[in-house]
């Protein structure tokens, strides 16, 4: 490992002497280290070593700020477990705090003293990347969000040219010339946005949102340029690009004057410019930010929509994204939109605030020097989705489903992923009203 | 007063004031200066977070470890009574009275059963491998003092004759107490706010209904 830059250093330490508030400090000086977080968290259950413990991934962080930061640990830090950071503890802090940690958070609310785990790995990420040692997978993702304007470096024409193929799509279904996916139109109601791996990888979302929109009668647009609803900043923890990707969807819905900015189905897309993007901005957003998960849920409760449940009559069940449900709030609303599209509901066991993470999240789906833990903590989901007996698995979380299709496959449950938006496309009774 | 005991007098005194620098710095430093939009019940979280989330149904930590959590329970409330004892004991000397043998006994008695319990805490930490990988000297000085401290109460109380052991062991405790994490006495209770505040401003606690 390259030697750390001294100055680096030094201002990753300052992190931990942050005073913005009395949260940090907390969290770092309340581990008791009794380990009993250790079988909430899906790599040790899985992998069965102490470095996948919780407490272990925080006590890296929280060692080296009793060593900087507080007289015991300056002066006899050997008795207050207080560590330095040099080059073997950054190692690790690599290997625990991005490779070994989902950011899921399940853990927290099984913790005997209620510390927030995620919250210091994400502190310690954000040093590990001050020091400039981002794994360079993900810092190639972050880098293409920055330098194209999207996380998979998709060129305009590209994305346009799909949204046309969508549109023209559309208007067949519906039977409509007036069907439309909107792009780049001023003053409308809803700013929607997508996860690019909807443009990429699965058009039939986008055209499947279109449709729901469609039968509510929206007032919508997509930008052709910053579509973008995921900031992986929040996964790398660079501060600053975090901000920049967040400022890119700020700037355009104030340029195409958007009334509300929408969430496309995308967990820590919806948690990072829905909680995190007015703090990294430093300002109170001027407009409403909610999740399509509320958008359609609203649809449905104002009876600007009507679904027909018996369209959807396999057995489903939900795999709740952690950064809506958890970390989000959206326990309820997703059910209810769930269960007002279809027939047949099973929970998995657990779920909800409770549920295990997919495997794909903290940015590992990015980080493919990790594929092999991440496939294998998946095998905890894989048995979840297994005993419910389901056919379909509902998510509404593109990174989710990316995951969850490698787990389908890894470990032959025969289902199918979908989102949300397209359960509800497919439960959708249209109502021409010319 | 006797020397020993001046020496824990003080050490109790700069306990409570390191303790009181530390929370005078946490209720400064404040909550958490969030700009997005609340869409919870702060406060019902917070409450929430301090109650029913406590309790050992809903914790993985307490349901799936029900000896160690049943012993964690008994050794810190033997702690806190140590502490209350400690107190007690200064004001009665003063005071000039003297405790009945059989209340002496009894609570000797309780004081032995919550230091076992840390000493079957004690025990796991040193034979659980992965718990001894996860622990520093700070853990084992912890567990050493706050059992400690409860098996020589129970010993003070039915010999007096071990008075300066008794007080110079809780002068140890007193300093050690803001040091070790045993200082998560106190932010414990910050912890538990935190994390009420984080759940509830997004209405994950309690759960949010459109
Ligand atoms: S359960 Fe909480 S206090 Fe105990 S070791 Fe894990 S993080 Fe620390
Ligand atoms: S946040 Fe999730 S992945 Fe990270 S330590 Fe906690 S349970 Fe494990």
């Amino acid at each position: 490992m390259e030697k750390i830059d001294k100055e680096k250093r030094e201002k990753a330490i300052d992190l931990l002497r942050s005073k913005s508030d009395s949260k940090l400090i907390t969290h770092l000086n309340s581990c008791v280290r009794c380990g009993l977080c250790a079988g909430s968290c899906m790599y040790y259950i899985t992998m069965k070593e102490a470095k996948y413990i919780p407490a272990k991934k925080i006590d890296l962080v929280s060692s080296i700020y009793r060593r900087y930061c507080t007289l015991a640990g300056k002066t006899v830090p050997a008795l207050v477990n207080a560590k330095d950071l040099d080059e073997s503890m950054a190692e690790e802090m690599i290997d625990s705090l991005y490779g070994s940690c989902t950011m899921c958070g399940r853990c927290v609310k099984h913790c005997s003293i209620g510390v927030d785990i995620p919250y210091i790995v994400k502190k310690g990420r954000e040093m590990l990347a001050t020091m400039d040692m981002v794994p360079k997978t993900l810092q190639a993702t972050v880098d293409a969000a920055i330098n194209t304007g999207n996380n998979m470096g998709i060129p305009t024409v590209e994305f346009v040219d799909t949204i046309k193929w969508m549109e023209e799509e559309l208007i067949d279904e519906m039977q409509d010339d007036k069907a439309r996916i909107p792009l780049d139109e001023i003053d409308k109601d809803i700013f929607y946005t997508l996860n690019p791996r909807e443009p990429k990888f699965f058009p039939l979302s986008i055209s499947a949102m279109a449709k729901v929109l469609y039968a509510a009668e929206a007032s919508w647009t997509l930008s052709s340029k910053y579509y973008d609803v995921t900031n992986y900043g929040f996964f790398n923890a660079n501060m600053a690009e975090a901000t920049q990707i967040a400022k890119n969807l700020y700037d355009e819905i104030h340029k195409l004057r958007g009334k509300r900015l929408i969430l496309g189905e995308c967990g820590h897309g919806s948690r990072a410019n829905r909680w995190d993007g007015p703090n990294y901005l430093k300002k109170a957003y001027d407009f409403d930010t909610i999740t399509a998960v509320e958008l359609i849920g609203g649809y449905i409760r104002d009876g600007k929509i009507k679904l027909d449940k018996s369209l959807n009559k396999e057995l489903y069940t939900i795999h709740d994204p952690c950064n809506l449900v958890r970390n989000g709030g959206m326990l309820e609303e997703l059910r209810f939109v769930v269960k007002s599209s279809v027939a047949n509901f099973i929970e998995m066991n657990p779920f909800g605030n409770d549920n295990f993470c997919c495997g794909g999240g903290g940015g590992a789906l990015a980080m493919s020097e990790y594929n092999d833990r991440r496939l294998k903590i998946g095998e905890i989901k894989a048995d979840q989705i297994r005993k419910t007996g389901a056919k379909v698995v509902i998510t509404p979380c593109h990174n989710c489903v990316d995951q969850l299709l490698q787990l389908n496959h890894t470990y032959k449950l025969g289902v199918q992923i979908k989102t949300i938006s397209e359960v509800v496309a497919d439960a959708l009774i249209i109502i021409k009203t010319n | 007063m006797e020397w020993y005991k001046l020496i824990a007098v003080a050490a109790l005194f700069i306990c409570i004031m390191v303790f009181a620098i530390q929370f005078i710095r946490l209720i400064k430093l404040g909550v958490p200066k969030d700009l997005s939009k609340r869409d919870g019940d702060v406060k019902g979280a917070v409450i929430y977070s301090f109650t029913n989330a406590m309790a050992p149904a809903q914790k993985e930590s307490a349901y799936m470890h029900l000896p160690t959590y049943a012993a964690g329970l008994v050794y810190h409330m033997g702690t806190f009574a140590a502490l209350l004892l400690f107190v007690l004991l200064m004001i009665f000397s003063f005071a000039g009275i003297m405790l009945p043998v059989f209340i002496s006994t009894v609570v000797s008695g309780a004081f032995l059963f919550t230091s076992l319990s840390g000493i079957g805490i004690l025990f796991k930490r040193i034979l659980n491998r992965e718990l001894r990988s996860l622990s520093g000297f700070d853990d084992y000085i912890s567990n050493i003092l706050t059992s400690g401290i409860q098996l020589v109460s129970a010993l003070y109380l039915l010999f007096p004759s071990v008075e300066i052991f008794y007080f110079l062991t809780s002068a140890l405790l007193f300093i050690w107490l803001p040091l070790g994490k045993t200082k998560h006495l106190m932010y414990f209770f910050f912890a538990r706010f935190h994390l009420g505040f984080f759940y509830g401003w997004r209405g994950t606690w309690p759960q949010k209904q459109h």
